[in-house]
């Protein structure tokens, strides 16, 4: 059994590495900019200086939030991209880089191109601002962001000769006319020289230790989960505010789901094929269909503060101060969770007592059982004294596989009920692309999900002795 | 009346019979059946659009026309392109039992029109017997064509997960660890033309391309080993260990809580059901692995396999004509609750709009524009009803197919 439990265990390693591998690559290429969300920038029509302070502003909480790494150890690419694309601050820029790389393979021109368009970018921001200009320095501002983002040819030329006339509006525009036309000649230069071949040569850049990945893993392995990019606080805190809901709703619905299923169970399965079992399966059957965000959608209609019963809360969790007694504050908790907590609960209630009428069937036709009839024992005692003890431990092993569903099955009513907890937290932080709350929630489900199993599988064991799992 | 009607007695036809004894589950097959035949002619069942019509004195099957249109076989006639469907007297028209679109705003009666009340409709013909949304789209015609939404992503996302899951659980459950033996030269040139052909599918455009040069690195990679293999270095045999592989796939994606890892890759991409449709097959092949990995690992043992083994069989023939058969049945029932499952998934992502390109309305989507009170409940009922009941008849025919495969319901 040690043996068997060691294994497993072992074998968490590799499941959790591609796991991390998997969250990591999934959120590294969610669209969109971290530090841009973060920092909020508005530096487009600011002036120079305040344009200048913003790509400062970048670098730095770029640099602090450790993005200015390559992301893994290595890459496998092809002969044309440069080792050090990553360095490049800006997420788009970058991506628009690949796209360039990707149609014309020269990066030595590609690079001075992009160089000479970054000049032109700070020269505009020294263009004093006047009633004449304008218009056009919004406009040729607007068209150097353009060409930051864009790699198809015409458009790339469109902004360029743009730009060019945009420069004839007023006089002490024309300084930009020669670094324009630079550009515009590199550019030509890009487009006229591909090496496009290039590309279908592979080419593995090795980065050593120094990488995201490397960083995020081994600070997560010591406990340091690092910064929520939200709200800046450290992931542990925001976690633990978002588990105590998430765990509190998932133990009072799973103790109201054992509470209520398990009765049902014994019944159904003491009067097998009766028309009391009929309508008890039945009647669970259509709840377990019944879609939980329509029945919490009809819930908060009619008892939560719609046209009909003002009765409950529509959303939130309870808010309680210091000065309440517990009564208040336990009715206020009543008050406010009520409703999610039917949701939770009535899902659940089919699959128990149907695995509880399983067990109690088979326990009733064992020899035992006909041996305590036989011993003239009314059928109430056979029932609740005999059979019982041997089809409840299988039940309450399901526990270990029950908890972890709970735990992260619990988006949609979260979301529906805006509760702060475990699986609201991980879409809010999917959607605003918080990568460390996003890594770290979906470690810790893992991680529960697998021990769950394990101890699940131990627990069966435990309870019958058939099962072993020391041989095959 | 005796009758001299053969029965049949290979195994899929006791299924079958046994089946049809479960009347709950019958029923809800006939039903599920309907709803197909609804999801097919959906365009023909509500249409803004007449079936047919004379206008100034030509006649046009403009349903038809559309369908042309999609598949680039013909034009839209110019008389006809900028005219409002709705509110043109044609000379003669056949409308559809809806005479509305899902996307047709029905101007007079926006704003959540009950099924009950007043509407400003021409006649009773015109009447939206399920009422508007918010600016006034029919409800029911919106039911109507969220049908075909639901059952193709059900369908087609189960058939993905059937082949991933019914492939990876055979190869694990019959052939284990140590079932499939190698050459070292094939190992290494397997590993090395899988990953040269990944990176030429990625730097040439085009899904199709790429997919035919991925294959076209595997079947040079296959050559160069066939040389190596002479090679004494590179000719010992190694097992392959599938098992562990196949099973260690199960555990990752059983362990990341599976909606999340739906909603973090539909996060990513461009809202469109193709990808909700794959996305969701390709999370939910695990249970119908496992189930066909256990029923694989019984029946490799059983006498008539290694009698096909002693008579020289081929083992992948053995796999296929023999193993594979005999280990659906329990598949089937996944997939019934699995089409369940798909459904109630898309429903949810489409709630929170996630997946589906805004224009488009689902069931879930409709659901999702009710959030008020007693004005808009007809909006909340009925698409959570269609949602509700297609997920419980597919519940029930898996249950009807559980007890059809059990051999102790036997009578």
């Amino acid at each position: 059994m040690l043996k068997y439990i060691f294994k497993r265990i072992l074998l968490f390693i590799p499941t959790l590495f591609i796991i991390s591998l998997l969250t990591f690559f999934l959120s590294t290429n969610v669209p969109g900019d971290p530090v841009e969300q973060m920092l909020n920038s508005n530096s487009e029509m600011g002036s120079s200086a305040k344009a200048q302070a913003a790509e400062k502003a970048y670098i730095a909480k770029r640099k602090q939030l450790g993005l200015d790494l390559p992301t893994f150890y290595f890459t496998i690419s092809n002969q044309a991209t440069p080792k050090d694309l990553y360095a490049i601050p800006k997420k788009f820029h970058r991506e628009n880089l690949t796209k360039l790389i990707d149609k014309y393979g020269n990066w030595n021109e590609i690079n001075t191109y992009y160089n000479s368009l970054k000049e032109l970018d700070v020269a505009i921001g020294n263009v004093e601002s006047d009633s004449v200009n304008a218009d056009a320095i919004i406009t040729i501002k607007a068209d150097i962001q353009q060409l930051f983002v864009e790699s198809d040819d015409n458009a790339v030329q469109l902004a360029l000769k743009d730009m060019q006339t945009q420069t004839k509006v007023a006089e002490n525009l024309s300084v930009l006319s020669a670094q324009i036309t630079k550009t515009e000649n590199l550019y030509k230069e890009v487009v006229s020289k591909p090496t496009v071949s290039k590309k279908f040569i592979p080419a593995i850049h090795w980065y050593g230790f120094r990488n995201q990945y490397h960083q995020w893993i081994t600070k997560f392995m010591k406990g340091d989960f690092g910064i929520s990019y939200q709200d800046e606080k450290p992931v542990k805190t925001v976690i633990w505010e978002a588990i105590r809901w998430t765990v509190l709703l998932s133990i009072i619905s799973i103790f109201l789901t054992y509470l209520i299923a398990i009765p049902l169970g014994i019944v159904s399965a003491a009067n097998k094929g009766s028309m009391k079992d009929q309508t008890i399966s039945t009647s669970l059957f259509i709840l377990y269909s019944l879609p939980s965000f329509w029945v919490a959608t009809l819930l908060i209609m009619f008892f939560g503060g719609g046209d009909f019963f003002n009765l409950f809360p529509s959303f939130g969790v309870p808010q309680s101060t210091e000065n309440m007694s517990f009564f208040a504050k336990f009715t206020n908790y009543v008050w406010h969770l009520t409703l999610p907590i039917i949701c939770y609960t009535y899902g659940g209630l089919a699959f128990i007592s149907r695995q509880m009428r399983g067990a109690m069937v088979n326990s009733l036709s064992q020899d035992y059982v006909r041996t305590a009839r036989a011993k003239g024992l009314d059928e109430e005692k056979v029932l609740w004294k005999h059979a019982i003890k041997n089809s409840l431990l299988p039940i309450i092993t399901l526990f270990a596989n029950v908890f972890p569903l709970a735990i992260s099955g619990a988006v949609a009513l979260e979301l529906i009920f805006s509760i702060p907890g475990m699986g609201k937290t991980a879409y809010e932080a999917l959607v605003a692309r918080n990568y460390p709350v996003v890594y770290t929630i979906v470690m810790f489900s893992a991680i529960l999900t697998l021990v769950g199993y394990l101890v699940a599988d131990i627990l069966y064991a435990v309870v019958d002795p058939r099962i072993s799992y020391n041989k095959k | 009346m005796s009758t001299n009607r053969e029965i049949k007695q290979d195994y899929w036809s006791y299924v079958k019979r046994q089946f049809r004894k479960n009347k709950r589950a019958l029923f809800s097959l006939y039903v599920v059946m309907f709803m197909l035949f609804i999801a097919v002619f959906a365009d023909f069942l509500a249409n803004e659009k007449p079936i047919v019509c004379t206008y100034q004195g030509k006649t046009y099957f403009p349903i038809l026309k559309e369908y042309a249109v999609q598949l680039k076989l013909g034009k839209f006639p110019p008389e006809l392109n900028n005219i409002i469907w709705t509110d043109t007297k044609f000379d003669f028209a056949i409308r559809p039992l809806i005479p509305y679109s899902p996307t047709s705003q029905d101007i007079l009666n926006f704003g959540f029109v009950s099924p009950f009340g007043k509407q400003d409709v021409p006649s009773i013909r015109w009447r939206h017997w399920l009422g508007t949304e918010g600016i006034g789209r029919d409800i029911l015609s919106a039911l109507i064509h969220g049908t075909r939404i639901a059952f193709i992503i059900g369908l087609i996302s189960m058939s993905i997960a059937s082949v991933i899951g019914i492939l990876l659980g055979s190869l694990a459950g019959f052939f284990g660890d140590k079932g499939i033996q190698i050459s070292r030269a094939s190992l290494l040139m397997g590993l090395l033309s899988a990953g040269l052909g990944l990176f030429y599918a990625n730097a040439v455009h085009g899904l199709f391309t790429g997919i035919f040069v991925f294959i076209l690195c595997l079947f040079i990679g296959f050559l160069i080993s066939r040389i190596l293999k002479k090679i004494p270095f590179l000719a010992p045999k190694t097992s392959l260990p599938l098992d562990i592989i196949v099973q260690r796939m199960i555990e990752v994606l059983v362990s990341i809580p599976r909606l999340f890892l739906i909603i973090a890759v539909v996060a990513i991409s461009k809202p469109s059901i193709f990808m909700v449709m794959v996305v969701i097959g390709l999370t939910s092949w695990t249970e119908i692995a496992r189930f066909i990995r256990a029923e694989l690992l019984k029946i490799r043992s059983l006498e008539y396999i290694e009698a096909s083994e002693a008579l020289g069989f081929p083992k992948w023939r053995i796999l296929l004509k023999h193993a594979i058969p005999n280990a659906l049945s329990p598949v089937l029932i996944t997939i019934a609750f699995g089409i369940a499952a798909a459904i109630l998934t898309e429903s949810f992502l489409s709630f929170i709009g996630l997946g589906i390109p805004p224009e488009t309305l689902t069931w879930g989507k409709l659901l999702s524009l009710a959030q008020g009170g007693r004005s808009q409940l007809w909006v909340a009922i009925f698409p959570g009803f269609a949602i509700f009941l297609t997920v419980t008849l597919f519940n029930l025919i898996g249950e009807g197919l559980t007890d059809a495969l059990d051999p102790r319901q036997k009578k």
